[in-house]
């Protein structure tokens, strides 16, 4: 380690490099680097409908990592192995309610903020009255949703999506962009305008910061706690009904795929598993760039087993890029 | 909210000892009641052979839930621990069918699959101590990378073991069952561990890390031996699999890590680190297997056994977790 | 030739110098206090020595080698033990095992050889016997302890490195006198053995009392080296501070009487709960009632439970002659009282937030609000920090980035947005430098001449005696004495909270 260097050229070069720590620009660089990268591998992976395709995809990701940044962000070990379940399950209700006609879709838009609402609510209590850790509370719960799928499966046909929610999730429609994309970018505006405008938003930071310096403030910390999860769930439970879209009908545990993908979005999105520090901003960015990985990796011509080592091994890298624990000696 | 500064001296209730020097108590009683409840619903299952069965059938978690135990008394977690199951069990039966599934090869094989599962464990090690890497995230990377190294090896599901290997694990010797045997092993092994000086020191890094740093602990060492040991019990999981489904599956843990986690927690251990036993986890994960023989006892309907299973699960979790906080508050 | 000698040591943390030049000589056979202000570099300093810190520049000499300290486990390695201000201890393990937990004694090898802990162990406990209190044993987990009983054991932890340096980085913060005099005693056993010792304490008292030399450090820099048996508290002071800094008066004046008479704006009759009982009195506005007494005899249990942090098992309460029910802070909160506590970093400080948010809470939830905007934020908060003369760079800076004593000026300015109509002041200084100090306590005089009433309780007896109209002393959870008017000395304070104790 070396003293400050406070000549102007260090401070400029300082100032850079800090820049370039920064979580977003990191995964802004890599999301560009790895779009030349797939460009060479496969000419027309950056092409623009292949873009289109992929942020669809990331879309979907992200839409349940802002439930998992918001949990992740108030702290206590906040974590929410749930989503996965609920994604399925809304998507199997989702489905049901509408059965293939565009006057369903409000229906089931309410039927499945409901559930992802009341499994994200049972998780809360579970957390804040019983106090279990989130850990083991959603993932008792994920045992739970993956039994009651296997039971709504059994009773109800696999509902048909609406062509108008089809549509939406995969046709041009604003401006070119499916309107997945558009809600997508809404929900960051929204999340973002929470996170740092609203009194829920800083309360968020505070119970994740020091959730014991929050309950001397005045912080609602149960409600707080309670509600994050809830938040989660429904942010699931949106993203189960926009994956019923993009595949046109449920099948069998279409959420599983997102339980850890979502962590790993928000982590590479530059937000602590600490909780209280971060923002949702870096995970849009993290989940762009968890897909196009998973993308380009599919592009290539190889056997599973390669691709998946590569993943995994890709994982590892990128999460030493973006800066590894404290050291235990200051 | 824990109030400090109180004027008398905490003297712990007769119970709250108890459960301070025997955090598996709570556990061990959900066990009991699981066992009665099995019991009425089918007398049957309380045979000496059903339990030889339940055990057979859930050592493999036991060791894994042993395996996820070591990590987590120091702050850590191991969600690869499936895939390494995994790993391992398409290792050994490709060496095994290698090399003709003699008694050597089986030894050989077995050698080499304790080598697997130690290289895993180092690696995992590696990558959440030294590199410093958060836990959950470096092993699921972990975890995606043995998986797709056990599809290299046996790309798959279906090689069969040879036969010396699951008959002896199903044998009886001097008229008890062989896994028995090996229940008698692992009790000697978990003893002798639980008397080193490792495995304080992984439960004081569980504690406060920068505690046992400033302390003068090598706390990095210590968290990469408790992976190590991870790796090995993971490696003996995947023998147990091996011996009970007779066959090679690159994808045949990967359900088990979450169960192990579950039935750590179940045993008592605080998942944040610092506190609990093995012999906890021991408990909890054959409490998941009695609450699924039980859950098919009632005569649950086939489609309904999942989410009764998860219920009870989820049930069981809170209370023990409830039972284990009351007594220590 | 200096058993341990530092010269020109420097660690800065980012932009931030933590220690500047530092530069220490310790010899054999004494007790060599370390001076200065919070934030003034002392603990870095330590920590560098005990090798948990990693030193940007300079020298470490051990009996005149140079020497490289790699990290704590080569600290003790090469003779130095460490007593941590913030403890080192594991909460789940027995006191046994966490004094012995650096040199674990071994049976070939790999095994724990139980006996062996346990008779060292004992070795050290021993030491304590009779002071140790209520609950302290061997086999106690040291998460059930006091705090003062867990300082004993990170006391026994330093102790039992038997090394020939030892740091006491503010050993004796959480001890009662008695268990301070067993302390110094060994201390003295230490000495005449040739050990050098190495001692913080914020406490005056205590310095002068088993102190032969001190080294001043200010702002990061060694100042100067002194034998105290040649200085007195006020040149030790004026070096700490600084030539040119205010300095808050040695001795402060007793303050009047206060309000006599008018209607309470607190009344408090036989509470109890956990930690105290039967505790009733009444405060009127503009009156600062002290809390004194040992460490630990209800002060901060009576406070938090008007708070509503923790339970109330008994009594009543009334607020302008009106019933008040607290449930949890945040009713508490809403009925107009304010709560600060000396433990910052537990109770106070969202660490990681900008100041904003910092100075915020309170007024959010008073004023039930949904949106924060910045600029109407920025017009509520700046005159709370003014208020208290806050060194800050902006709002936007997170909390971190201050000093101590800083900090905990922006957790009291969250509570002068809107202004509480009785202030709980539990320990507020502790562990902040004397100029925030002093800003403090003006502050809290003022807020009393404006009308508000104060409980303040303070783990300094000159910081009761400076302020307080009126004291109750505290013992074993109950008020064994009020002190008033003239009645208001160190005599008095000492001899009620010594009675029967």
């Amino acid at each position: 380690m070396t003293m400050v260097n406070e000549t102007g050229a260090g401070k400029t070069g300082a100032a850079i490099s800090e820049f370039l720590k920064r979580p977003l620009v990191i995964a802004l660089v890599l999301i560009v680097v790895l779009l030349f990268a797939g460009n060479a591998l496969s000419p027309g992976f950056a092409s623009g409908q292949q873009i289109l395709r992929l942020l669809i995809v990331a879309a979907l990701l992200g839409i349940v990592a802002a439930g998992q940044n918001v949990v992740i962000l108030g702290g206590r070990e906040g974590i929410d192995l749930s989503v996965g379940g609920v994604v399925s399950l809304s998507a199997i209700v989702g489905g049901n309610v509408m059965n293939g006609a565009d006057i369903g879709i409000v229906p089931a838009v309410l039927a499945c903020l409901a559930v992802g609402g009341f499994f994200g609510l049972l998780n809360g209590l579970g957390v804040t009255l019983l106090r279990i850790p989130p850990l083991v509370m959603t993932l008792g719960m994920l045992g739970v949703l993956q039994g009651l799928l296997i039971v709504v499966r059994q009773g109800i046909p696999s509902g048909q999506a609406a062509p108008g929610l089809s549509s939406f999730v995969t046709q041009p429609f604003l401006f070119g962009l499916p309107g997945i994309i558009w809600l997508w970018v809404l929900i960051g505006v929204l999340m973002a305008l929470m996170l740092t405008r609203t009194v829920f938003g800083h309360r968020i930071y505070a119970i994740g910061s020091n959730e014991h310096a929050a309950y001397m403030a005045g912080v609602p910390v149960k409600l707080m706690r309670v509600s994050v999860f809830v938040i989660s769930g429904m942010f699931a439970a949106v993203a189960g009904l926009c994956l019923l879209g993009y595949s046109g009908s449920s099948f069998a545990n279409v959420g599983e795929q997102y339980m850890l993908p979502s962590i790993i979005a928000v982590v590479f999105g530059g937000t602590s598993l600490a909780g209280g520090k971060g923002g949702y901003t870096g995970t849009m960015a993290g989940a762009v760039l968890l897909v196009i990985l998973q993308s380009i990796l599919t592009t290539v011509n190889i056997a599973d087993s390669g691709r998946q080592m590569v993943f995994g091994a890709t994982l590892l890298l990128l999460m030493l890029l973006y800066g590894r624990g404290r050291a235990m000696r200051a | 909210m824990a109030e400090t500064g109180s004027a008398k001296a905490p003297t712990p209730g007769g119970f709250k000892r108890l459960i301070e020097r025997y955090p598996f108590l709570p556990a061990l009683g959900i066990l009991i009641i699981l066992l009665a409840l099995n019991g009425i619903f089918s007398p049957n299952s309380l045979s000496y052979r059903s339990l030889t069965g339940l055990v057979s059938t859930y050592l493999a978690l036991i060791m894994l839930a042993i395996a996820q135990t070591y990590v987590i008394f120091a702050g850590d977690i191991d969600l690869s621990a499936g895939a390494v199951v995994s790993l391992v069990n398409v290792v050994i039966i490709v060496l095994m069918e290698k090399m003709g599934g003699g008694g050597l090869a089986v030894f050989a094989a077995l050698g080499v699959g304790v080598l697997a599962g130690l290289v895993c464990g180092l690696i995992n090690g590696i990558v959440v101590a030294g590199l410093r890497l958060q836990a959950i995230v470096a092993t699921f990377a972990t975890s995606i990378f043995f998986t797709g190294f056990a599809l290299w090896v046996m790309p798959v599901a279906g090689t069969p073991a040879p036969a010396l290997f699951w008959r002896t694990y199903g044998s009886k010797l001097l008229g008890l069952p062989f896994v028995f045997y090996i229940v008698a092993a692992l009790a000697i092994l978990l003893f002798v561990i639980s008397r080193t000086r490792l495995a304080l020191q992984l439960l004081s890094v569980g504690d406060d890390a920068q505690a046992a740093y400033q302390t003068g602990l090598p706390v990095t060492p210590i968290r990469i031996k408790g992976y190590l040991l991870c790796g090995l019990f993971s490696a003996l999981a995947a023998f147990c699999v091996t011996g009970d489904t007779a066959s090679g599956d690159p994808l045949v843990g990967g359900k088990m890590t979450l169960f192990s986690v579950a039935a750590v927690v179940l045993g008592g251990s605080a998942l944040a680190g610092g506190w609990g036993t093995v012999v906890g986890s021991l408990l909890g994960a054959l409490t998941i297997g009695l609450i699924n023989s039980l859950v098919f006892f009632i005569g649950t309907p086939s489609e309904w056994q999942n989410f009764v299973q998860g219920l009870a699960i989820l049930v069981v979790l809170m209370a023990g977790i409830l039972v284990g906080r009351r007594a220590r508050a | 030739m200096a058993k341990l000698s530092l010269s020109g040591v420097s660690k800065a943390y980012g932009a931030t110098l933590a220690l500047r030049r530092g530069d220490l000589d310790i010899e054999a056979g004494e007790v060599h206090v370390l001076l200065g202000s919070n934030g003034s570099g002392k603990s870095t300093l330590c920590k560098i020595v005990a090798g948990s810190v990693r030193p940007d520049k300079g020298e470490v000499l051990i009996d005149g080698r140079p020497v490289t300290i790699s990290g704590p486990q080569a600290a003790r390695a090469l003779g130095i033990g460490i007593f941590y201000q913030e403890l080192s201890l594991s909460e789940h393990r027995s006191v046994a095992e966490n004094i012995c937990l650096a040199d674990l004694p071994g049976k070939s090898g790999i095994f724990v050889d139980r006996a062996a802990l346990e008779a060292r162990a004992s070795r050290y406990i021993a030491l304590f016997a009779g002071v140790a209190g209520e609950g302290f044993s061997a086999e106690a987990l040291v998460g059930n302890l006091r705090a003062d009983q867990r300082q004993l054991v990170e006391i026994m932890k330093a102790l039992s490195s038997e090394a020939p340096v030892i740091i006491f980085d503010e050993p004796t913060s959480a001890l009662d006198r008695a268990q301070v005099d067993r302390f110094f005693e060994i201390l003295r056993q230490l000495k005449t053995e040739g050990r050098g010792i190495i001692f913080i304490s914020h406490r005056m008292d205590e310095i002068t009392a088993i102190g032969d030399r001190a080294t001043v450090i200010r702002d990061g820099e060694t100042i100067r080296t002194l034998k105290l048996s040649e200085t007195d508290p006020a040149e030790m002071i004026r070096l700490m501070v600084g030539e040119n800094s205010d300095l808050p008066s040695a001795e402060h004046e007793l303050p009047a009487a206060g309000p006599s008479a008018g209607a309470p704006l607190l009344s408090v009759r036989n509470l109890s709960g956990k930690g105290f009982r039967d505790v009733s009195f009444d405060v009127l506005p503009g009156e600062i009632l002290g809390f004194g007494g040992l460490h630990g005899q209800g002060q901060s249990a009576v406070l938090r439970a008007l708070f509503g942090a923790s339970s109330i098992s008994g009594g009543s309460l009334e607020l302008s002659g009106r019933s008040l029910a607290v449930a949890n802070p945040r009713s508490a909160i809403r009925s107009g009282l304010a709560y600060v506590s000396g433990d910052r970093g537990r109770d106070g400080v969202i660490q990681g937030r900008p100041i904003v948010e910092n100075a915020a809470p309170i007024h959010y939830l008073k004023e039930r609000l949904l949106l924060a905007r910045p600029s109407a934020l920025r017009d509520k908060v700046l005159p709370a920090l003014g208020a208290l003369h806050t060194k800050f760079a902006s709002l936007a800076h997170p909390i971190g980035s201050l000093s101590g004593g800083n900090q905990q000026k922006i957790v009291i300015a969250r509570w002068l947005i809107e202004r509480p109509e009785v202030l709980l002041l539990d320990d507020p200084t502790k562990g902040i430098d004397l100029a925030a100090k002093a800003d403090l306590f003006n502050l809290i005089r003022q807020l009393a001449a404006e009308g508000m009433a104060i409980l303040l309780y303070s783990s300094e007896d000159a910081e009761l005696l400076g302020n307080a109209n009126r004291i109750l002393v505290f013992n074993g959870g109950a008020v064994t004495r009020e002190l008033t008017g003239a009645d208001r000395t160190r005599y008095n304070l000492y001899q009620a909270a010594y009675e029967a104790a």
